[in-house]
């Protein structure tokens, strides 16, 4: 018998692919990493996930899941030729309107999940850009954020339950309905994990109320310094809007052609803030808001007049990265984080490293709790291209960790930032994360060679990095 | 060999394509399956394998691609502007040239040739007729099943209207409308042209439908047929050369129809920038007060989108604007227009994911409550009332409002009737 032999037993011949053209679109995500997906599996259930595992690990075949492939990081990407798990036919929902909690099949599409609810009132507060295609399987691997996550907190604040697979083909349940459950906070380990610790088939989320009433801002500013002042004034006066995000100029121009909702593209930045809540409350916030936009020179100021108005608002946000094609073929958008207080000078810094390298720059990020998504457009096939693309990478992350900042906001490490970990950690923090692992998958069967550098644990052999990948 | 022909995905075409995904939930075979292959996304990536050569032009190939519903709700939601139903087309173009089959080239003499043939679909008339009144439905496979008994009765002696012109109704001056009579639209929907025609009339428009016309080649165009498609786009052009403004009362054929520049050069460009689909038409007469809004109440009507007037031609106002003038409430059927599962040649070659769509679709008719669906296109509609069954009403939006105006007209007549009674 064969892998392949035993998964179609497992699973009929149609829900395992081995043709290469089918394989070859399980090579790549949405960053610019490929790897090598030798089979792909598309289980249904639970046990079926286990008789997967359980199979993989008899042949010794590394597994990486896989939700809808839009992670940035190559999270999901198999850097040895392996077999990956596709959790996209497991997308039940079972909503528990009384407790406003639902269990979820890791292949639910976030916004799918938020639009279920909407009928009870509720929806599933982390938001990130890719909202209308990814999947909670993935938001909870990477323990996503999105722009509404200033005020709610990301994917671990809204997840009571876990149903995992072990490296052992066991199913394990880490968490439960109770707030704080007693025991190893297991669950609080696994989310974030990007897959290295198991797979993910079942989840208890919390669900949010929607809020009764709802203010969309928009403002422009004729420099970044005027916006970023702004950013801090807002949360000095003690509001903390739902959303705060901010664009420069080129995003807004990229994003005004594709959605058209009136963003003024003469501005250097705008910023786009949003509160929630009881009405009395949205409107004196709104008030404070325009107050100290307009203290700080606001150039426009616009409140969404209604709800169409709004969603095309967030449509633009939500399509930034994506409209950076009309720029050029290929971009490297990036994920780090910084005080708020430094982002003007991180900004200053960011546009000089791309100007140092000639490359096109477009900013983009969740002003609110300093997020940076600097992205950079450039075609892959120019001579020394991608040299200086990475290159201008480093850097660029090495100026965010110099004033204090973190790797990654929101998009996880994967194989991106693995290397980079030793810039914040010291040998003794990657040794107890690569013990945690280790506990969980000896064998590292699960995802093998992300988040954790080679060499993270003294006996480690460590494996040559795949041809293109980032730095 | 990677391409072989000029018409293959270019590179600018593929290399907009930067993988973000946001296409992947609005692609009806990603939600029916899960799988990349079966995205945009994947489709493309495949295309791209293939450019680079990395894989080449076979049977895997042709399966990823023919499952491929060419609806086109991914353009919509792409912020990176992938011109994906051109590289699509492209794509087929491929295929059939690479890989050359008796069943493919039997499916190109028929959408390349016959379709555009009036005594070839008068014969082909007659055969559905024979069958969709003789034949008891038990006895016919699913999908013949579907189609014919989708279709509406069809005509003993179906009538061409190419040639014929209409002298506007008054008031007068809105110009010279010259209609697409279609392939199928014409024998097998001669109510639809009725409607199309006498609303026209009643804007104030001359409606010609000029002779030497011929099918708009859309079929051909989506699978792969390009030599057909050409020539069809070439004998429109030249049909429709003094037109200034060419309507059609099917979204597919209005679809393709814009898309002649990549068929028939400068002229095809031209006469793109000329078309019109009716409801575009239409919908500006109501606003403009040509056309009346009727005040009689008639019920709820369904709002079903073709994709290609909603996703290719971005039309989802103007049938609901014309749907209420008849005084129709239009009611929603879902909020992201998912393909139903018709598309062309779709139903027949991809029966099985035809029908899951198929059903999809009628299972929101049905929950919106409302017994009239609107849908301006044919191949819809024989999708819809297929899978809908009989107690159900399927029309074109137009055909609607041409109903209420014939209704407004009697009351009026009745009244003025009543009137002179107590004179």
């Amino acid at each position: 018998m064969t892998l392949t032999a035993e998964l179609r037993d497992i699973l009929g011949h149609d829900r395992v692919l081995s043709e290469p053209l089918e394989r070859w679109v399980y090579g790549m995500d949405s960053g610019v990493v490929r790897g090598d997906a030798q089979l792909v599996a598309f289980p249904e259930t639970t046990a079926e996930v286990a008789a997967i595992v359980r199979c993989a690990r008899h042949y010794r075949t590394p597994i990486v899941a896989r939700g809808a492939g839009t992670g940035l990081a190559g999270g999901a990407i198999p850097t040895q030729p392996g077999l990956v798990v596709v959790l996209t036919k497991m997308n039940f929902v079972e909503i528990d309107e009384a407790n406003a909690t639902a269990w979820v099949g890791p292949g639910v599409i976030n916004l799918d999940l938020s639009k279920q609810t909407e009928t009870h009132g509720f929806h599933f507060a982390p938001d990130p850009s890719s909202q209308s295609a990814c999947t909670i399987g993935g938001n909870i691997a990477n323990n996503s954020g999105g722009p509404h996550c200033l005020a709610e907190g990301s994917t671990v604040g809204h997840v009571l339950a876990l149903e995992m697979v072990t490296a052992d083909g066991d199913v394990v349940m880490l968490g439960g309905p109770a707030p704080d459950p007693i025991g190893l906070d297991l669950r609080g380990v696994v989310v974030g994990s990007e897959g290295t610790l198991g797979i993910i088939t079942k989840a208890l989320v919390r669900l949010t109320p929607n809020p009764p009433d709802v203010r969309t801002l928009l403002t422009g500013f004729a420099s970044v310094e005027d916006a970023a002042a702004t950013v801090s004034g807002i949360i000095a006066r003690g509001v903390v809007p739902a959303a705060l995000e901010m664009m420069d100029q080129r995003m807004t121009q990229a994003v005004e052609r594709f959605v058209s909702a009136g963003f003024p593209t003469d501005a250097a930045a705008v910023l786009l803030a949003e509160v929630v809540g009881l009405s009395a409350a949205v409107e004196a916030e709104a008030a404070i808001i325009s107050e100290v936009a307009r203290e700080n020179n606001a150039t426009t100021l616009r409140v969404a007049a209604d709800e169409s108005e709004r969603a095309r608002l967030w449509l633009g946000r939500k399509s930034a990265f994506g409209a950076v094609a009309q720029a050029a073929p290929d971009y490297y958008l990036h994920d780090t984080v910084v005080p708020r207080t430094k982002l003007v000078e991180t900004m200053t810094r960011v546009y000089e490293i791309a100007d140092r390298h000639g490359i096109t720059m477009l900013n983009v990020f969740h002003a609110g709790d300093g997020n940076l998504h600097p992205l950079m457009a450039f075609d892959s096939e120019e001579e020394g291209m991608l040299d200086r693309v990475k290159a201008a990478a480093r850097e660029l992350v090495e100026v965010c960790v110099q004033v204090g900042g973190a790797l990654s906001g929101e998009h996880g490490i994967g194989i991106e930032k693995r290397d980079l970990m030793k810039l914040v950690f010291t040998e003794a923090d990657l040794d107890a994360q690569a013990r945690i692992r280790e506990a969980f998958d000896p064998a590292q069967a699960f995802n093998p060679d992300k988040i954790l550098p080679a060499g993270s644990r003294c006996f480690d052999l460590g494996r040559p990095p795949l041809e293109g990948m980032w730095v | 060999m990677a391409w072989m022909t000029p018409e293959a995905p270019t590179k600018a075409e593929l290399s907009a394509c930067i993988q973000c995904g946001l296409c992947l939930p609005h692609c009806p075979t990603f939600r029916l399956t899960g799988m990349e292959s079966a995205s945009p996304r994947g489709r493309l990536m495949v295309m791209s394998a293939v450019a680079k050569g990395n894989g080449e032009v076979n049977d895997v190939f042709d399966d990823l691609m023919s499952f491929c519903l060419q609806c086109r709700a991914c353009e919509v939601v792409c912020p990176s502007l992938v011109p994906f139903g051109r590289a699509m087309e492209g794509a087929r173009i491929e295929i059939a040239a690479q890989l050359p089959s008796p069943i493919r080239r039997l499916r190109q003499l028929i959408t390349g040739r016959l379709i555009g043939n009036v005594r070839a679909m008068r014969l082909a008339t007659r055969i559905a007729r024979f069958v969709q009144r003789t034949v008891p439905a038990r006895f016919l496979p699913r999908q013949v099943r579907m189609s014919i008994g989708g279709l509406r009765p069809l005509p003993k002696r179906p009538a061409s209207t190419i040639g014929s012109t209409y002298a506007p109704v008054a008031p007068a001056g809105s110009g010279v409308a010259a209609v697409l009579a279609g392939c199928v639209m014409d024998p097998w929907f001669g109510e639809v042209h009725i409607a199309t025609i006498e609303v026209l009339r009643r804007a104030g428009y001359r409606v010609v439908l000029p002779d030497g016309q011929t099918c708009c080649g859309a079929l051909a165009a989506h699978d792969g047929d390009a030599h057909g498609t050409r020539r069809l786009a070439k004998q429109n052009v030249k049909a429709f050369v003094s037109a200034d403004l060419i309507v059609t009362d099917a979204a597919g054929c209005g679809a393709h129809l814009k898309e002649y520049g990549n068929w028939a050069g400068d002229a095809g460009e031209i006469f793109a920038s000329n078309v019109q689909d009716v409801t575009e038409v239409v919908a500006a007469a109501i606003e403009d007060g040509r056309l009346p809004r009727l005040e009689v109440p008639r019920g709820k009507a369904a709002m079903q989108d073709p994709c290609h007037l909603r996703h290719a031609q971005r039309i989802m106002a103007q049938p609901r604007a014309i749907v209420s003038a008849a005084g129709y409430e239009p009611v929603e059927i879902d909020d992201v227009g998912m393909c139903c599962g018709a598309a062309g040649m779709y139903s027949v070659l991809q029966p099985a994911a035809s029908a899951e769509l198929g059903r999809k679709k009628a299972d929101q008719v049905r929950a919106s409550g409302s017994t009239v669906v609107a849908s301006a296109n044919p191949g819809c509609e024989i999708q819809l009332r297929g899978y809908l069954g009989g107690a159900y009403r399927v029309a074109h939006p137009v055909e609607l409002y041409w109903e209420a105006l014939q209704a407004a007209d009697m009351d009026a007549v009745g009244w003025s009737l009543a009137d002179e009674g107590t004179r």
